[in-house]
């Protein structure tokens, strides 16, 4: 490995900066081997019952520069930590070291924006979009959008708890979409509901898109990645595998999982190997002035 | 399985890339005292709209709705007034016992609800925590103005019960004082909820002993008896005295009870301890502001 002598210069402020960012959960692990019960610290813990934690590292040091106008895919296979990426970006979780610097918040469009189950459906419009810094005026004038989006009709005046959870998604989506962010993150579960809702989400989507500055994208669909990034990463057990064009990245990332499907786990892994050996990663130099470094 | 456990590849090189982060700020990071103050005064709206809907939400299942709110300190008071006064008939050397009585409880329960509800709240609002950025502050906060507003029936019911039931008081301009008094109650409330909310959002045992915690201080706070009656150590009774608690039930008793202005020694320890709570509070909440919500 290299350390390229050269700094490059990025003109303009970016997006979306990751600087070193590393994630690790300490998590309750029901698997007794790891734990000795013998001694005065096992007692201890068979007597509290404490949980048997183990320390899961879900993504490796990463740094990332995001610029205006750029559309970045996240593909990966399940726990390659592309979930946990688009939390840390969105502010949800912190990060264990490192820190992620943004133009403005990002929004996270998913289904998980939990809601009050007390509260009606349309008392949640209003306090979601409220918790989200609009005003009473903007949402007296979206409201009406929101609730066609989430297709809810009558149904929104009735408490959340009674709402099936296909119908509570898609609320939650309508809410999360009412909103046009700047940064606008994208997971990949909006494939919930019905054909008809899919459709209109999509055509949000494809609005908010639009506006956004900069956006990021995970799906496990890679004609979705093709379709709407500019630019591809790929994850692996929390190590950045690749970064590159959507085409070149998602090839690869194809021939990776087909021949992990049919089981020829050394070809996959090279191929992997081989991706991550040409990987040019980031170092973030910070600069205090907008003027370029001298000896560029 | 060797393939798989083999050590991944250093990347090829690192390429240093200098960024301009000036216009950048960090994801969720805390901003400052002020600002933040700022920050919790942009989102009133989602605070009062929270109280309300919540407090509206509280009775719905009910079939006579928000006439509980009123209807359920009553039936607490005529409970009091049916054991102490019918049955018992005790006074303690006390001139109107059930109302003394009456008083002491309903204040306490103001108390105890809204600072159980503002401990409680950045648990309880953890689904919220996470899907939206706002300060965090909103919640305890809005926990606090909730317990306000449902206050406000507990009061009433404890007024027009003083003023029913023998041996009836009469209505004076000096019940008007109730209303700083409860308001400085309030304040204290919400200090003290705020620097639970971060330690039960660190150590959630804690909850199991804020019941016990309440108790004793309600033994503490003269609810069934006077100090004077048990304490006669006078600088016993002056630390007990700075009890915020016993102040505001001190005040309004003098005020609603026995038609007195209540002394200004209460109403200045009163006002010193609920902005002091206050202000540890808010400082003390928001020194964790990027803690909540995370596991």
């Amino acid at each position: 490995m290299v350390v390229i002598d050269e700094a490059l210069f990025l003109d303009g402020p970016p997006c979306v900066v990751i600087d070193k960012v590393k994630m690790t959960y300490r998590v309750q692990s029901s698997d007794e081997r790891t734990v000795s019960s013998r001694g005065l610290k096992g007692a201890l813990r068979k007597v509290l019952q404490r949980p048997n934690l183990v320390t899961v590292s879900a993504l490796k040091e990463i740094s990332l520069v995001v610029e205006r106008g750029e559309s970045v895919g996240i593909i990966g296979r399940n726990g390659s930590g592309k979930s946990t990426m688009m939390k840390l970006i969105s502010g949800q979780v912190a990060p264990t070291q490192g820190g992620v610097y943004a133009s403005s918040t990002p929004i996270l469009l998913g289904v998980n924006a939990a809601l009050v189950p007390e509260l009606s459906g349309d008392q949640n419009v209003v306090l979601g979009c409220l918790a989200m810094g609009m005003d009473m005026d903007q949402i007296d004038a979206q409201f009406e959008s929101i609730v066609e989006l989430s297709g809810l009709d009558s149904a929104i005046y009735l408490p959340m708890k009674s709402y099936s959870s296909g119908m509570a998604s898609r609320l939650r989506f309508a809410i999360a979409a009412a909103v046009n962010p700047e940064i606008l993150l994208v997971d990949e579960a909006l494939n919930t509901g019905d054909a008809q809702f899919s459709n209109r989400s999509k055509a949000r989507m494809d609005e908010l898109r639009a506006q956004a500055g900069c956006v990021f994208i995970v799906s496990h669909s890679l004609d979705t990645i093709r379709d709407m990034c500019s630019r591809v990463i790929w994850l692996d057990k929390g190590e950045l595998i690749m970064d590159g064009t959507p085409e070149e990245t998602t090839q690869l990332y194809q021939d990776f999982s087909s021949h992990l499907s049919k089981g020829n786990n050394i070809s996959a892994a090279k191929i992997k190997d081989e991706a991550r050996a040409n990987l040019v990663a980031t170092q973030i130099l910070e600069r205090a002035s907008g003027r370029r470094a001298e000896g560029r | 399985m060797s393939a798989k456990k083999a050590k991944l590849p250093e990347p090829a090189g690192i390429q240093p890339l200098s960024v301009d982060m000036r216009k950048l700020s960090r994801v969720g990071s805390r901003p400052g005292f002020l600002d933040y103050l700022v920050q919790l005064w942009d989102f009133r709206q989602f605070i009062f709209y929270d109280a309300r809907a919540r407090v509206q939400s509280g009775t719905r299942r009910d079939r006579l709705g928000s006439a509980w709110l009123l209807l359920n300190p009553i039936f607490n008071g005529l409970t009091y007034y049916l054991i102490f006064g019918v049955l018992l008939q005790t006074s303690q050397g006390i001139e109107n016992f059930v109302g003394y009585l009456v008083v002491g409880v309903f204040l306490f329960q103001f108390s105890s609800g809204a600072i159980t509800a503002g401990a409680r709240s950045i648990r309880n609002g953890k689904s919220v925590v996470q899907a939206f950025n706002f300060p965090r502050a909103a919640l305890p906060l809005g926990a606090n103005i909730r317990a306000v507003l449902s206050a406000v029936p507990l009061i009433l019911g404890m007024l027009l019960f003083i003023v029913v039931f023998p041996p009836a008081e009469t209505i004076s301009w000096l019940w008007l004082l109730v209303v700083p008094a409860v308001l400085l109650q309030g304040v204290f409330n919400l200090g003290i909820g705020m620097i639970l909310a971060r330690v039960i959002a660190r150590v959630h045992d804690v909850t199991h002993l804020l019941p016990f915690a309440l108790r004793a201080w309600m033994y503490a706070s003269a609810v069934f008896y006077s100090y004077e009656r048990f304490i006669t150590d006078p600088t016993l009774l002056e630390v007990l005295k700075l009890n915020p608690l016993f102040n505001v039930i001190d005040i309004v008793r003098s005020c609603v009870l026995y038609d007195t202005l209540p002394a200004w020694e209460s109403w200045a320890s009163l006002a010193c301890v609920a902005m002091a709570a206050l202000l540890v509070g808010f400082f003390f909440f928001w020194k964790g502001e990027e803690t909540y919500g995370r596991d």
